[in-house]
């Protein structure tokens, strides 16, 4: 289970938050919810075509949540007046390295194609709070929190703050016209049931592995089905009311272009990040105000042309023998190549 | 204006033109003989060409400004202009450079590109959208490569930059003025040469090349690809069959006279050989520009040294200048160039000059996609000694010589004929008459311009292969000339006439079904593997699956740089009914489609081709119509 720094929540505790806390907690909530992407796209596509269908199928819902969480996150942020900073190069983290906010010792997350011990890196990403877990002796200070507290926090000292701290009319949202299940914060009331539907996406709730919001299980369960080899089911009327029993979820390890990152500049590296940068510059501009379906359509635009590079560098295209691990690096300069530069 | 001026700065650095092969051969629109090899590299086999998997990207790469001027000079050494980088589009997709049609591969056009003039952080402080526009004077520009690939050709885009933004261009006097001169118009001047591509698939540099260019002010009514100016024009080297060789050396351009400053701008960017692709200019010698004289002795008007101070063979001459040259002209220089061709010279081999009645004709636009009933209205541009020619007649005629069917044979990379091009005849009109049947003719205003309408017809199956579906409509060309013969007076350039896709009339069931789209959603499949990362056009459930996504995609302008790579191919009517059977929920499944994936594998032996069979511009111009036996 991931571990934030409890300095975090700084300025959020009861009685007193202030609202420039709330909003750096809210920019650190937008920062997370995206340091998880990256690693999932990669994974996601370092499946190869045609197999490994229902891994990618769970990759894909979890990461199409992530891009939610983050503008549910953004949405509030926006509620409260601050703005969303993501065309910055700390907006990303360094992989692998801790996720933005995280203890360093609590776990390193890296970029790496799909295999069973990258799942535990999933799961240890999206592991809810446990009773039973026993925090290690450098952990218990009482100097960490949970990703699930750390919302928990800033939807309390949201209403301890009231409704007064929101901006009339309701500013810069990113409404559920553009993104379904996405929610236009408001009030605190609205602010609550977006920080809860990405809590629930993520995590559960205490009683229930599915989801309040959208269809299916939280994440956490999604990926557990990979590790146990078979998909979630209810099972009524046995307890616990759910079991990893239903139809067989095999991982075909050969299904996996087994390509790492490639740190070394190279064409297709260069034109991934700076199309990466620009897809970074373009979700500023649609959570700072550009909030129309044009741009929308834009970032869409710029997703689905990372896809297709990604996909293209790890199948080694078009040298199979020189297959290239996207890095996702802040780049808004696309140099010459590197042939070119000696 | 235009970028021919003294307001102007150059770039130079690299374009990646990721385009996509498998639709390189005609034949492979033919989906029952489809084969999956078809989609992959070429190897012993022509396959799907050199780079079937292309995604159609075009990126500037590491473009720096080389230089800037003024018309004071050049720019003061502090001028943050000249630590400024030219990149494209920050904030959406990369553009597209796309082909017309199988059959016309030599107008490739440039779509969605975003230019941005930047510091060195990459910080905006112009961006602009560059107007879609196709390359011209694509010619053998690398004297010692040797033929049959793309690498050694080079050729040039002309356009403008439109919906200009501006940034903190306070560090920049060459950006303000620049800035001062695009208020007044709203648009920009863009020139740049391309050659020197990389066709190595094997190679950290594959479909990158050199780009050299230029960056000015443009003026309101001007043409936006062309510069109203002296055009030296270049004959064919006898019996070539590729790429244009001049055969003086010296390929296609343009120069500018302005009377006021008293000096000549002189474009040679791609006219200068070079002697291996991508690299500095071949010595030609001294280049000479001179004017005919009335009495036959030409008068000088001004020398470019080849070595020595701003010789032309230095290192990084045409990256500094992007082969641009100001030559200062004295009044009887002035004079001498009033009504005189003017000509460069070099060593004994190496000569160009305007036509002899110093006139020139072309359309501004040369490339037109058109659905039946439509009306093109063509512009077309008349100049005489460097100005505007009013009351000119222009006069218009078919001609399908550089179009490009594909013929089997030996050496042919070819898995089949192609079908035919600019058949049926009679589907471009002006008015009610074919273009065919009666030439018609425009005369010029004021500002040398004419505008030609006209109207295309339904070529209908005009490009089946026999009873099943092939290519969608048909391609035409159309050539203007001086109605007046005297005024044609030099070396036609081939590449000058006005290409059309005409597509073919297309009405689908009510509701549209999965059986009227098939054939097109499996074609796109066949001929774009690119998509196969996304999903699998040719397959129904997957299709459904990816509805949202294709609605998006398929209802994108032609401009955006994430219309899919199918879409430029598509007619408006296809692409209605492609987007009413996406928006039915229902998604009708009509008649049972019979089965056309792609075979696994070739059933029949391909033709074979040389290795070195790495170029389809090189394929293209070898087999134009007009080198094809009747």
């Amino acid at each position: 289970m991931i571990r934030l720094r409890r300095s975090l929540v700084q300025g959020l505790e009861a009685p007193s938050p202030t609202v420039q806390a709330v909003r750096d907690a809210l920019q650190n909530a937008v920062k997370l919810e995206h340091a998880t992407i990256p690693v999932y796209l990669y994974g996601l596509y370092s499946l190869k075509s045609g197999a490994n269908v229902e891994i990618g199928r769970i990759l894909q819902s979890v990461v199409v949540e992530e891009m939610l969480h983050m503008t549910l996150a953004s949405n509030v942020l926006n509620a409260i007046g601050g703005s969303p900073q993501i065309d910055h190069p700390d907006f990303i983290p360094t992989y692998p390295g801790p996720l933005p906010g995280g203890v360093e010792s609590s776990l390193t997350v890296a970029l790496a194609p799909f295999s069973m011990s990258q799942l535990e890196t999933y799961l240890s990403i999206e592991q809810p709070e446990d009773p039973l877990e026993f925090p290690t002796a450098a952990l218990a200070a009482g100097d960490t929190i949970t990703i699930g507290q750390f919302y928990t926090k800033i939807a309390k000292a949201i209403a301890v703050l009231g409704n007064n701290i929101f901006v009339k009319p309701a500013r810069n949202q990113v409404g559920p016209e553009l993104m379904e299940e996405a929610v236009v914060v408001t009030d605190v009331a609205t602010a609550q049931k977006a920080i809860g539907t990405i809590v629930e996406q993520g995590e559960g709730t205490h009683t229930s592995p599915e989801a309040v919001v959208g269809p299916g299980y939280a994440h956490y369960y999604r990926f557990m089905q990979v590790k146990k080899g078979h998909f979630l089911i209810k099972t009524p009327g046995v307890k616990p009311g759910y079991a990893y029993a239903g139809p067989p979820l095999r991982f075909d390890a050969g299904g996996v272009y087994d390509v790492q990152p490639s740190p070394a500049p190279s064409l297709a590296g260069d034109n991934f990040n700076y199309t990466y940068t620009s897809l970074l510059r373009a979700l500023h501009e649609l959570f700072n105000g550009k909030n129309d379906s044009a741009q929308f359509n834009r970032t869409l635009g710029l997703m689905m042309s990372l896809k297709g590079q990604a996909k293209a560098m790890l199948a080694g295209i078009p040298n199979p023998d020189a297959p290239v691990g996207p890095t996702f690096v802040y780049q808004p300069v696309n140099p010459e190549t590197p042939v070119a530069q000696t | 204006m235009s970028y021919l001026n003294a307001l102007r700065l150059h770039f130079a650095g690299q374009f990646q033109a990721n385009v996509s092969t498998v639709n390189n051969d005609p034949a492979h629109f033919h989906n029952r003989t489809f084969k999956s090899s078809y989609q992959d590299m070429q190897g012993t086999q022509p396959n799907g060409w050199f780079n079937p998997q292309g995604d159609a990207a075009f990126r500037l790469l590491g473009c720096k400004v080389t230089s800037a001027s003024m018309p004071s000079g050049p720019v003061a050494s502090g001028d943050a202009v000249l630590q400024c980088l030219v990149m494209d589009s920050d904030s959406r997709a990369p553009a597209k450079l796309v082909d017309l049609d199988s059959e016309q591969q030599l107008v490739s056009e440039i779509w969605g590109l975003q230019v941005r003039i930047t510091d060195n952080q990459g910080q905006t402080l112009l961006s602009g959208d560059f107007e879609p526009m196709a390359f011209i004077d694509i010619w053998f520009r690398a004297q010692s490569a040797p033929p049959g690939s793309d690498t050694p050709a080079g050729a040039m885009w002309q356009s403008v930059l439109r919906s200009l933004k501006w940034g903190d261009i306070g560090h920049s006097q060459f950006l303000k003025a620049l800035k001062k001169e695009a208020d007044a118009s709203g648009t920009l001047s863009i020139k740049f040469n391309l050659d020197g591509i990389n066709m190595d698939f094997t190679s950290p540099d594959f479909m990158c090349g050199r780009i050299v260019g230029t960056i000015g002010p443009a003026s309101i009514g001007e043409p936006a690809h062309l510069v109203i100016g002296r055009q030296f024009m270049a004959a064919n080297t006898p019996g070539n069959q590729s790429f244009f060789q001049p055969q003086n050396g010296l390929n296609f351009c343009v120069a500018r006279i302005d009377p006021t400053a008293k000096c000549v701008f002189l474009d040679l960017g791609n006219a200068l050989p070079t002697d291996t692709p991508g690299s500095g200019v071949a010595n030609l010698g001294d280049l000479v520009l001179s004017a005919a004289g009335p009495t036959g002795a030409a008068v000088p008007l001004g020398t470019i040294p080849a070595s020595g101070a701003g010789g032309y063979t230095a290192g990084n001459w045409y990256e500094t200048t992007a082969g641009i040259v100001v030559l200062p002209l004295s009044d009887s220089q002035l004079q001498a160039t009033s009504a005189h061709p003017l000509t460069i010279s070099g060593n004994a081999q190496t000569r160009i000059s305007e036509w002899k009645s110093g006139a020139f004709v072309r359309a501004d636009t040369y490339v037109y996609r058109m659905s039946p009933g439509e009306t093109a209205s063509i512009a077309v541009y008349a100049m005489q000694w460097g100005k505007a020619l009013a009351n000119a007649t222009v006069s218009f005629q078919l001609d399908p010589s550089q179009l490009q069917p594909t013929q089997v044979g030996p050496g042919q990379p070819y898995v089949e004929n192609g079908p035919p091009v600019a058949t049926p005849k009679d589907i471009l009109k002006v008015g009610h008459d074919p273009i065919s049947s009666k030439h018609p003719t425009v005369v010029t205003d004021a500002h040398g311009k004419a505008i030609l309408k006209v109207t295309a017809g339904d070529p209908k199956k005009a490009r089946w292969f026999g009873a099943d579906f092939g290519i969608d409509g048909q391609v035409y060309g159309l050539r203007p000339a001086f109605a007046e013969a005297s005024l044609n007076s030099g070396p036609v350039n081939d590449g000058n006439f006005v290409s059309f896709l005409v597509w073919s009339g297309f009405s689908a069931g009510t509701p549209v079904t999965w059986h009227d789209l098939a054939p097109v959603f499996q074609q796109y499949a066949n001929l774009y593997p690119v998509m196969n990362r996304f999903l699998d056009l040719g397959n129904y459930d997957s299709v459904v699956e990816n509805a949202g996504f294709l609605s998006l995609a398929f209802g994108l302008n032609l401009e955006d740089p994430n219309a899919m790579p199918v879409t430029r191919d598509l007619s408006p009517a296809k692409r209605k009914a492609i987007l009413s059977w996406l928006a039915d929920p229902a998604h009708p499944k009509g008649q049972a489609v019979a089965a056309v994936a792609a075979a696994p594998s070739p059933a029949t032996p391909q033709p074979q081709v040389a290795a070195a069979m790495h170029g389809g511009k090189a394929a293209a111009m070898s087999r134009r119509l007009v080198l094809q036996s009747p």
